[in-house]
């Protein structure tokens, strides 16, 4: 479904992925782990295009992405892949002047050309889907955070993707709000929904992944299970990281 | 002050042309701002660096100066434009690039995030700009657009070089023919001031309605 071969991202002579390869198959779970600054938001984002690539490829739903494409190309593309790819964020980044509905319809409306009683049934049933039905007319300025992000991760789902992408999605919340977020992944993985998950909660990494991929310097340290990564990890760097998780 | 009451007609019709040289000049350097915003924010850098010579010239330059050269200068290269149609270029031309600064810092100041979310879920640039970088950043643009266009309205004045009859050469001719000069000087000004105070109060309705959207 994703597979990432010998991604690297380069900010004006600065690594910050170096060589990245990864796949991942339909209906994984995967949790990006690492330290900040080890590049895990970067990979994400180059996932969809956030980022351009410096150089590698990229391949998503089908659609494959190399560095130094043509810059129409390589718009196009990443356009196509970013359709079937979801993507939540730590800063939820809904848009204000749109009701909760409306920022999840806005896609339909634009982007799929659908009709407008038939994108507003949908994005009603997507609302109802993060339990948030009864906010459909709610300016995002009205909702807690944790309501925010289950809208925008209704936005997210409204396309169809075939994968979604996480960017801390918890990071910006009380502690109180993650939970509710937290439950929403959950639910998504359960049906079974093709998953990147950058994030620091733990116990949800090692209850929902079905591997953990650590990073540390831009380059992928070791992958495994969660089991045995945060049982018995095999590199120091990543004992080092486990041990420094714990000690919050 | 009787004169100016008798002669109120006459005021009023060069009041109607300073109104409507506002109101196409308005319109006009609207879209002449937004375009030359976007080529600065968006373009490609031959368009970029064009964009930034036109703000810092014309900036740089008196708007009396821009309007004989439109209306007096081109006549040199065979164009001779009507008077209105003159001011309206020259006005508009230079409006637009005081608004286009006020529309650049406007984009720039709605959050990268806005502009990301949007193309995640499959947006072009166009339609990202469209449906939610530009309505957020028509709420920032509001204010001190309102304030352009106040200034504009007042600048209109200096149409009157190139004999155009809007409100200060109606009052100019109507002293030349009654060789008395405060009443209408006073009368206009009184003019000026309703219209610019009318203006000011239309935009702080649509300020009002825009900051209730959410």
């Amino acid at each position: 479904m994703i597979k990432a071969t010998g991604l690297v991202k380069e900010y004006g002579g600065h690594r910050v992925l170096d060589g990245i390869d990864l796949s991942v198959a339909e209906g994984e779970i995967v949790v990006l782990l690492g330290p900040s600054g080890s590049g895990k938001s970067t990979l994400l984002r180059c996932l969809n295009g956030l980022e351009q690539l410096t150089d590698g490829s990229v391949e998503v739903a089908g659609t494959r992405v190399e560095a130094g494409m043509k810059r129409g190309e390589r718009d196009a593309r990443f356009r196509a892949i970013r359709r079937r790819t979801g993507m939540v964020f730590q800063q939820f980044n809904l848009y204000p002047h749109k009701t909760a509905l409306g920022n999840v319809t806005e896609a339909l409306r634009i982007v799929a050309k659908m009709p407008k009683t038939q994108a507003d049934a949908e994005g009603e049933r997507l609302l109802a889907r993060v339990g948030l039905a009864d906010k459909r007319d709610a300016y995002p300025s009205r909702l807690s955070g944790g309501q925010q992000q289950r809208v925008a991760i209704a936005r997210a789902l409204a396309p169809g993707p075939a994968v979604m992408l996480f960017d801390e999605p918890t990071s910006a919340l009380d502690p109180e709000l993650v939970g509710e977020v937290l439950d929403v992944m959950r639910e998504l993985a359960r049906e079974g929904m093709t998953m990147i998950v950058v994030t620091h909660e733990i116990k949800f990494a090692r209850q929902v992944a079905s591997r953990i991929v650590f990073l540390d310097g831009g380059s992928i340290v070791e992958e495994a299970d969660p089991e045995t990564f945060f049982t018995s990890p095999a590199s120091e760097r990543a004992r080092r990281f486990i041990r420094q998780l714990a000690e919050r | 002050m009787n004169l100016v009451f008798e002669n109120s007609e006459f005021l009023l019709k060069g009041a109607y042309y300073t109104l409507l040289i506002t109101l196409l000049s308005m319109f006009f350097g609207f879209l002449i701002g937004l375009v030359v915003a976007l080529a600065r924010l968006r373009g490609s850098w031959p368009f970029r660096a064009l964009a930034r010579a036109y703000v810092s010239i014309i900036r740089g330059t008196p708007a009396l100066v821009q309007i004989v050269i439109v209306y007096f200068g081109l006549v040199d290269y065979g164009i001779t434009l009507g008077p209105i149609t003159a001011a309206v270029i020259a006005l508009s031309i230079n409006v637009g690039a005081f608004l286009s600064e006020t529309f650049r810092g406007a984009i720039q100041s709605v959050p990268n995030g806005q502009l990301e979310a949007a193309y995640a879920t499959g947006m072009t640039t166009g339609q990202a700009m469209r449906r939610i970088v530009l309505p957020q950043a028509a709420r920032i643009a509001i204010p001190p657009m309102g304030n352009t266009f106040v200034g504009m309205l007042k600048e209109t004045s200096l149409v009157s070089v190139i004999s155009v009859t809007e409100l200060l050469r109606s009052a100019q001719l109507l002293i030349a023919q009654y060789y008395v000069n405060m009443p209408f000087y006073i009368g206009i000004a009184a003019m000026y001031w309703v219209m610019s105070t009318a203006f000011s109060a239309l935009l702080h309705m649509v300020e009002r309605r825009l900051a209730k959207a959410y």
